[in-house]
């Protein structure tokens, strides 16, 4: 979705992701659906800011079958407009679904805020005005087609029980004859936030305040020390072991629901916060807390043990998910998506090993900035917007301890 | 955001775009068992005696850097007491979420945390179970925390207040506010369980949770964590010691098992009773439902999962009701059935294992449909049961569902934890191991007794349903006055068939019951 640059027509990417089950002259929609159900196979999509993934796991005997069909679908995709219109009813009714959970809102409110220009403005799925406004642009999605679909955009990544020349033998086969494109156009580059921004929600049902924070960050990284001393950072303030953890959640049950954590994006993203907050005026102190909590960061550096505890949270937590053939593909398309190359979370991870004390203070100093923060605070009352914490590093802005 | 493993928490009780899926290994040959007599009912449990052996589910993957514990209890919702709804849940989440007599709950968190090990919980109607997975590297200290929180648990007062807070926000907060779907799952599972165990949540009520203490929960601890009421299960690269050991600790446990509590018929519903359930809602969430007599344990279940496949595979475009309504008609995001309780895995499309019941239902899952369409969508789905129910399946559309869910179960278990899980619900069905099971039956069958089975067991005319909406009382009185009800397009269609098809499901009949008819507000449910 960073490629939705023209206006109005955000959420088309993950438009797209549902257009391209509508069918082919060769393949239409139920004869692809009858033969994936005669291998039992798992299949779906997803889209992200990044990347879009067409995901099937099936019995490694139907391979050629699925090439067949992927390739013609990738290359020869072909629908009605009456379809295309359909389909628009079912985005709307994702957005739907997912609507009624405040963290779609809160999502949506931190990106419109934090960025200015850059695409991440908008989530995945789009401004809801630009997905009431589908079922008006069949040609514009046609375009989309045009633009994006081409070899130079793709990665074809098999896992399981293949082998290697069989596979590129099939890959010449049905994909073979793909055409390049030669749409090529930048997404805008954000420029620095000069100010901190906050942003007011009303929810309409009864709920318990949520704080919701975003600091600009950089882009994902297998070299630079940035973007993976972030993630011990998330590991150090968020996991259930951190201290900030333990205080808010465990020893003063300010809060029942707490992350953070910088996901990996190709162009620099947000450190993005959550919190629940169990009482409406307690919100001013958690995000206190939280802010304390970052600052410290800054200054006092923390213990080696702790260190390799991060660090070895991180090599086993990603070793032991790597279980199903299908963990393994999303792990590695993940690579080759924000990376370009799977080998990727091998550099990551030795770039994980090297990180010392001092790289957290420096990226704490650099990103963790009121300057480049944007705040949202949804809650039940349109009035209970957080006071008292808007500058400086928020340390003494709350009171006491406990609840 | 962070890169943690799945929180130790109970599954239901955190909305599920804040989880992560918890991950195991590998599959390994399956363990083999007898073939159980045709129309076996559930096995009984054996009486418990002093010194009994404890029982154990073993899967052993010497080959597996992996090892998957399932520690499971004979003790869910079905044992709250009155007044006391959600006693099973907290019990679990206060030793899941807790110390042990030796280290606080910090202090097993901080040893858990540089192996990447977690220890979940998850409390269901009929069982309990632990669950997490850990890497050889780390068994021993692994097995001693898990060994530890469940044999010694800290039972510490701040845990407990914690974890009842938890519980109580995932219903005022999560349930009636953040998640309309899962309201209407929960509404649906309150009219059909009306007056029987099954009715509450398996988290409770707000006021049975604010009514229990920590006394409570030492005593329902001692009365079901017993060694005749436990399974102890493993997969994975483990050493025979482990067993022994695991053995050998548990029988530190009181003997013997409290009575199975007996299950009442569900009630008989009255033709299609309606609640709504009335919030500020962007779009209208509906659930469909009965009780069935039909589980894993009987040989109709076979068959009816093959018109289940048929009718509303979940999350796949195998199902009529996705195509029809979604795909023909973009009414909604998704459509599907089931023929037994399922809750989805994390971001899989497949169920959680250890969720077994001893009673099942049918239900039909309409995601959020926009308000105006939310009654056409309701006949619909009807109409698409009575059908399959009149009709049933062409020959064709049975090979080809045959096929798939002979293929697909294959995926159920690929991971060795979900494995483990599969085969302790075997054995708690008395199957055989399902997937084995289900490769055994389905060439068996014919189309006749698929569609004699879908005659025998499912049926339109009796429904629970669940809508929650915004404006209960306009469609309350659209439904009653049995007009038609149109669907609205969001671009007109030209298609001549869909609008003749229309026609007949903007009028197809549902006869309500008028008296059980209720509207209520999500802030007033499930508060005792």
């Amino acid at each position: 979705s960073r490629n939705e640059i023209e206006p109005g027509k955000s959420g088309f990417a993950h438009f797209f992701e549902h257009m391209m089950f509508r069918g082919t002259e060769t393949y239409p929609r139920e004869r692809y659906n009858a033969l994936l159900k005669e291998l039992g196979a798992d299949h779906n999509a997803f889209t992200t800011d990044d990347y879009t993934a067409y995901h099937i796991l099936a019995p490694a005997s139907g391979l050629e079958t699925i090439m067949t069909l992927e390739s013609d679908r990738f290359m020869n995709l072909k629908y009605p407009v009456e379809d295309f219109k359909k389909e628009a009813g079912a985005v709307l009714g994702e957005y739907n679904k997912n609507a009624s959970n405040p963290f779609q809102t809160l999502s949506e409110k931190l990106r419109d805020a934090a960025f200015a220009v850059h695409t991440y403005k908008h989530s995945t799925i789009g401004f809801l005005q630009d997905v009431q406004d589908m079922p008006n642009q069949y040609d514009y999605s046609r375009q989309f087609f045009d633009r994006f679909y081409r070899p130079e955009n793709c990665t074809l990544l098999v896992v399981g029980d293949v082998d290697a020349k069989k596979l590129a033998g099939l890959a010449q086969k049905y994909y073979g004859s793909w055409k390049h494109g030669s749409y090529k156009a930048g997404v805008p580059a954000e420029p620095p936030q000069q100010e901190e921004k906050r942003v007011a929600v009303a929810w309409p049902n009864p709920t318990q305040p949520y704080v919701y924070l975003g600091y600009h960050g950089p882009a994902f990284s297998d070299t630079e020390v940035d973007l993976p001393a972030l993630d011990l950072v998330s590991q150090l303030l968020f996991s259930e072991a951190a201290p900030l953890y333990q205080k808010l959640v465990v020893d003063e049950q300010e809060v029942d629901v707490l992350f953070g954590g910088a996901p990996d994006h190709v162009d620099p993203y947000l450190f993005e916060i959550a919190a629940r907050v169990k009482k409406p005026e307690r919100v001013a102190y958690v995000e206190s807390a939280i802010t304390a909590a970052l600052d410290d960061l800054k200054q006092t550096p923390i213990a080696a043990d702790r260190l390799d505890s991060v660090k070895s949270h991180l090599k086993y937590s990603y070793a032991m998910g790597l279980d199903t053939a299908g963990s393994v593909a999303r792990s590695l398309a993940h690579y080759l998506a924000v990376a370009g190359d799977s080998d990727a979370v091998n550099r990551l991870y030795a770039v994980y090993d090297r990180i010392t004390p001092d790289d957290l203070r420096g990226v704490a100093r650099k990103y963790f900035v009121t300057s480049g923060r944007t705040v949202v605070i949804l809650s039940h009352k349109p009035t209970a917007e957080s006071t008292g914490a808007t500058a400086g590093g928020g340390a003494g802005a709350a009171a006491g301890t406990g609840s | 955001m962070s890169r943690r493993q799945a929180a130790r928490v109970i599954a239901k009780a955190i909305p599920a775009c804040m989880l992560a899926a918890l991950l195991g290994v590998t599959p390994a040959a399956p363990a083999g068992a007898a073939r159980p007599k045709e129309n076996q009912p559930m096995k009984s449990t054996s009486k418990p005696v002093v010194g009994e052996t404890l029982r154990t589910s073993l899967l052993p993957v010497p080959s597996s850097p992996l090892v998957a514990f399932r520690i499971q209890y004979r003790s869910g919702s079905i044992n709250d007491p009155p007044g006391k709804e959600g006693l099973n849940a907290l019990t679990a989440m206060i030793i899941g979420q807790g110390g042990t007599k030796e280290l606080t709950y910090r202090e097993v968190t901080d040893r858990l945390y540089p192996m990447a090990a977690t220890i979940g919980a998850q409390a269901d109607r009929e069982v309990t179970t632990f669950i997490g997975s850990v890497h050889r590297d780390h068994l021993k200290p692994y097995y001693e925390l898990l060994s530890g929180v469940l044999l010694r648990p800290r039972f510490d007062e701040s845990d407990f207040k914690r974890s009842r807070d938890d519980l109580i926000a995932g219903i005022e907060t999560n349930l009636r506010g953040n998640d309309d779907e899962s309201l209407g799952k929960a509404a649906l599972n309150l009219m059909m369980y009306d007056r029987h165990p099954y009715k509450q949540l398996d988290t409770g009520t707000v006021q049975g949770l604010r009514s229990i203490t920590l006394d409570d929960v030492k005593a329902h601890y001692r009365r079901y964590y017993t060694r005749g009421n436990v399974v102890l299960a493993v997969s994975g690269g483990y050493p025979d010691a482990l067993i022994e050991s695991l053995k050998k600790d548990f029988a530190s446990l009181p003997a013997g098992a409290p009575p199975l509590l007996k299950l009442p018929k569900p009630r008989s519903l009255q033709a299609t009773e309606v609640l709504f359930v009335e919030k500020a809602a962007p779009a209208t969430a509906i659930s469909i439902g009965c009780p069935i007599g039909v589980t894993r344990s009987d040989r109709d279940f076979y068959a009816l999962m093959v018109a289940n496949s048929y009718l509303g595979e979940h999350r796949t475009f195998n199902g009529r009701l996705m195509n029809k309504l979604r795909g023909e008609r973009g009414l909604n995001y998704g459509d599907y059935s089931y023929i037994e309780s399922f809750i989805q895995d994390g971001g899989s499309n497949f169920p959680l294992p250890n969720t077994p019941r001893r009673q099942q239902f049918f239900s039909i899952w309409i995601r959020p449909v926009a308000h105006s369409n939310a009654l056409f969508a309701l006949r619909q789905a009807v109409r698409e049961l009575k059908m399959l129910v009149d009709v049933g399946l062409s020959p064709q559309d049975f090979e080809a569902s045959r096929k798939f869910v002979l293929n697909y179960s294959r995926l159920w278990t690929q991971n060795l934890s979900r494995r483990l899980g599969y085969q302790m619900d075997s054995e708690f069905y008395g199957t055989g191991f399902l997937i084995d099971r289900i490769q055994e039956e389905l060439p068996r069958l014919k189309v006749e007794d698929v569609n004699a089975a879908v005659k025998r067991h499912l049926q339109a005319a009796n429904l629970a349903v669940a809508i929650v909406t915004e404006n209960a009382a306009g469609m309350r009185d659209a439904l009653l006055s049995g007009r038609p009800t149109p669907i609205t397009y969001q671009t007109p269609t030209t298609d001549e068939a869909l609008l003749k098809e229309d026609k007949e499901i903007e009028s197809f009949p549902l006869p309500v019951n008028r008296e059980r008819m209720r509207i209520v507000k999500a802030q007033d449910l499930f508060e005792k």
